[in-house]
């Protein structure tokens, strides 16, 4: 074939291809799911498979995305977090000579439901000892209510090591202290229920809403108390001691989170979401390529050599269909250990994938067989690879393209089908571990639909968008259906 | 070749894979059952010599005599002892005669891997069967309507839903279903496991109740692919010369669609709706898992999750022992309503 013929061949081919509408569409989405892929490490960031099956404490757990707000009656308090460059920290010294860093946060609440915790992360010191610990006191200064404006002592001088992670919402002496507050402005607790208060208090339920006499009214009843609350933060800190806020994180979590929410281990799903599509894409396209490949070569190299060449190679080809792939997948899964790594799935897949088409294309290529230029090229002295690489193969090319299109959404349904079943690649993130993991954590009985909806959409998307280019192909490439 | 000796060759070809698949299963799980059982009965045995010695203080028993002895005895009694070939073709022998041995753990109120299957199998029939059935004939009704005016809504509507669903994974559409129905609007069950306290037709009508959920989930997936593929043969077959002659002839046309046309694309439908009914079996393994319906996929999950070895043998023994049934139907149903491929078939012999 000439370089121009192949020019002007491929140009009457897009020239088709182009007056599918489906077909454009499908590699519009192509172009966008190859961008997210390769962008993946850039829009995120670079070190997430390897943080990806740890625990997220910074981000809350099981948190809806953030615009529910828009479609819900109730408003949830949206994720903060606040770093070194938003505070403004002051340094003096007290009686003592001991250094005295302390900073105050604004922060504008105007929602029914608070935040879930508040957590200081990262807080360094060179402090050796305990006993050279910095000391932190955190109170919380509430806006005003019947004419006062109140201030929470939540810590009161508590050493802190370096590097400790501080979580307001269950720390018992934040509790003890929130619950001082609440008798001092009158409410009415009852020894018992201090005690069962002490232990599962939701503490910043009752820290952003107003105060009512009552503390049942204030269990079941609250009523949020808006306005502009302020953190404010004292760490003291011995002489030849030196804090470090360098790397501090102030996170106000949130109960809600980012674009996708958040799974049962605080983990971004948006992110999880990002990172899928690359073994999806990969496991896809490589499974349906080598299958396609493999496939036709079988077919064609079977009809060519024909007699009991072709019928032995047929019985094989038999032999391998008749075989249930899913279940001896998943025996396979349970002899490796529980998992299949990706390059092993990708091989399986294909080991089961290349019959069908080999099938194919051994019909076809019984037909083109019988074309006098392959008789030509015989009596040329062509040897059979000559032939069936040369001659015959090129003229099933068409097909294989529709075909590898086609078979990929099957190879990503397998991938994510697996990994459902837990015997998935762990090294690696996919939409069906993460919905793995939310059918695991109970995410559809407990309604948390962020967790199930958009994995399983993105499998769809992609499985769709293959399928949109492999039937326009199939019309543009495949004479017999053009009629259709 | 006449029908007969078709039908031998068939037969023969399916007995030749069942054998090789449960060969490759026993080989894989002959070393697997290895490992555990090693570590198994180390355990039994420093089990039992720390009964020993708390029984009989004082004794003057070797305890790594003892320990030895008591392995023998264990080692003996699992046949770890002969050698892998011969346990190999045991395993795949007993696998054969449906023997799968015990589970380690109490499922559906057995041990016995083979009982348990037995239990789990008329449930998997009762969901799928019913599916599969109404799949069936919406698709087909689906498929020959849009058969009739291609490039009409209806066609391309089908078209479009087809392409979807070909696309959407079940089991992740049945979690959906659950997250909508049973949840937020509280319509349906949760659980599809059916209340063990009811008989007689309480029973019935709870188990018929959980149904309703898993049916349209499948019955969703598969109707456009069915509605799909029934288009296409259609479409073909309308383009046949009889067909051209009969409407020439002026037959109504309700007539020649369903009296003319249909009825020569019956071969190949009838070859998918074999397929469905006894293939479809495999291909919901994880629905199943995902509604809590008790049947062979749940079984797969559960076995999965405790690792029961025996029961994936077994499962994925019946599984295979379906499928080629389907398969032997499905190219028997072909041969015999469909001449040409019986003379191909033996041409190609």
């Amino acid at each position: 074939m000439r370089w121009v013929d192949l020019k002007d061949s491929m140009k009457s081919f897009w020239n088709d291809f182009r007056r599918e509408k489906s077909g454009m569409f499908g590699l519009l989405l192509l172009i966008l799911l190859l961008f997210t892929a390769l962008s993946a490490p850039f829009i995120t960031s670079p070190d997430i498979p390897h943080k990806w099956k740890t625990y997220w404490l910074e981000n809350p757990q099981n948190a809806p995305p953030a615009w529910i707000n828009y479609f819900s009656s109730t408003k949830k308090a949206p994720h903060v977090i606040y770093t070194y460059h938003d505070l403004h920290i002051t340094e003096s010294k007290d009686q003592f000579g001991n250094t005295v860093y302390s900073f105050e946060i604004p922060y504008k609440y105007q929602y029914d439901e608070p935040v879930d915790d508040i957590v200081i992360f990262k807080l360094l010191s060179n402090a050796s000892s305990p006993m050279d610990a910095p000391h932190i006191s955190i109170a919380l200064k509430r806006p005003v209510q019947n004419g006062y404006s109140r201030v929470v002592p939540l810590l009161i001088d508590e050493p802190v090591s370096s590097n400790a992670t501080i979580q307001l919402s269950t720390n018992t002496q934040v509790r003890k202290n929130v619950i001082n507050w609440l008798k001092q402005n009158k409410v009415n607790i009852e020894p018992t229920l201090e005690f069962q208060l002490l232990a599962t208090m939701d503490t910043m339920r009752y820290l952003f809403s107003q105060i009512q006499p009552n503390i049942q009214d204030m269990m079941n009843k609250p009523k949020p108390l808006h306005g502009t609350y302020i953190l404010m933060v004292n760490v003291t800190s011995k002489p030849g001691i030196s804090v470090n806020f360098n790397n501090i994180e102030i996170v106000f979590k949130g109960r809600t989170y980012g674009i996708m929410g958040t799974d049962d281990r605080g983990r971004d799903i948006w992110i999880g979401l990002i990172w899928g599509s690359r073994v999806s894409l990969a496991i896809g396209i490589a499974v349906a390529l080598l299958s396609v490949l493999i496939g036709i070569f079988y077919g064609v190299t079977s009809a060519y050599l024909g007699g009991w060449k072709d019928e032995f190679l047929q019985r094989i080809n038999e032999f391998v269909a008749s075989i249930p792939t899913l279940p001896i997948l998943i025996l396979l899964g349970v002899y490796f250990g529980g998992h299949i790594m990706l390059w092993q799935l990708v091989l399986l897949l294909v080991a089961f994938g290349w019959v069908g088409i080999s099938k194919v294309a051994r019909s076809m290529a019984l037909q083109i067989k019988e074309q006098t230029y392959i008789e030509a090229a015989r009596a040329l002295g062509a040897g059979t690879g000559r032939i069936v690489f040369k001659h015959m193969v090129p003229q099933l090319l068409p097909y294989a393209f529709a075909q590898i299109a086609l078979g990929v959404p099957g190879a990503i349904l397998s991938e994510a089908s697996l990994s459902f079943l837990g015997l998935g690649d762990p090294s690696q993130i996919t939409w069906g571990q993460m919905l793995n993991e939310a059918q695991r954590a109970g995410a559809a009985v407990n309604g948390y639909w962020w967790e199930v909806i958009p994995p399983g959409l993105a499998i769809t998307l992609v499985g769709l968008t293959f399928v949109l280019i492999g039937v326009a192909l199939d019309k543009v490439l495949n004479p017999r259906l053009r009629r259709i | 070749m006449g029908f007969g000796r078709y039908l031998a060759y068939r037969l023969f070809n399916a007995a030749l894979i069942l054998f090789f698949v449960v060969l490759l299963t026993s080989i894989l799980f002959v070393k697997l059952a290895d490992v555990t059982l090693q570590s198994q009965i180390q355990e039994t045995v420093q089990a039992e010599w720390n009964a020993y010695a708390q029984h009989h203080p004082g004794s003057n028993v070797n305890q790594s005599e003892f320990i030895k002895k008591r392995m023998e005895y264990w080692i003996n009694y699992y046949g770890l002892n002969k050698p892998y070939r011969t346990r190999v073709w045991q395993t795949t022998i007993k696998t054969l005669k449906f023997d799968f041995g015990q589970t380690r753990q109490t499922i559906f109120g057995t041990r016995d891997a083979s009982e348990i299957i037995k239990i789990a199998l008329p449930r998997t029939i009762l969901l799928f069967t019913t599916a599969q059935i109404i799949v069936i004939l919406i698709g087909i009704l689906l498929g020959v309507k849009s058969a009739q005016k291609p490039g009409s809504t209806v066609d391309r509507t089908i078209s479009v839903l087809a392409m979807i669903t070909a696309s959407l994974p079940m089991w992740w559409f049945g979690m959906v279903m659950i997250l909508i129905f049973a949840f937020k609007l509280s319509w349906f069950p949760v659980n599809s496991f059916p209340d063990p306290t009811l008989t007689g037709l309480a029973h019935i009508k709870d188990v018929m109740w959980r149904m309703v959920l898993p049916v349209i989930t499948i019955v969703t997936v598969l109707f456009g692919g069915w509605a799909w593929t029934t288009r296409n043969i259609m479409i073909g077959t309308m383009q046949e010369d009889f067909i051209m002659a009969a409407r020439a002839k002026g037959v109504p046309e309700r007539k020649v669609i369903y009296g003319h046309a249909l009825r020569a694309a019956a071969p190949p439908i009838v070859t998918m709706t074999i397929f469905g009914l006894l293939g479809s079996l495999g291909g919901a393994i994880i629905t199943e898992a995902v509604f809590n319906w008790p049947g062979m996929g749940r079984l797969y999950w559960i076995a999965l999750q405790q690792n029961e070895t025996t029961l994936i043998v077994g499962l994925t023994y019946i599984f295979t022992l379906l499928y080629l049934t389907a398969m032997i139907l499905a190219d028997l149903a072909y041969a015999f309503l469909d001449p040409r491929v019986k003379v191909g078939a033996s041409a190609s012999m």
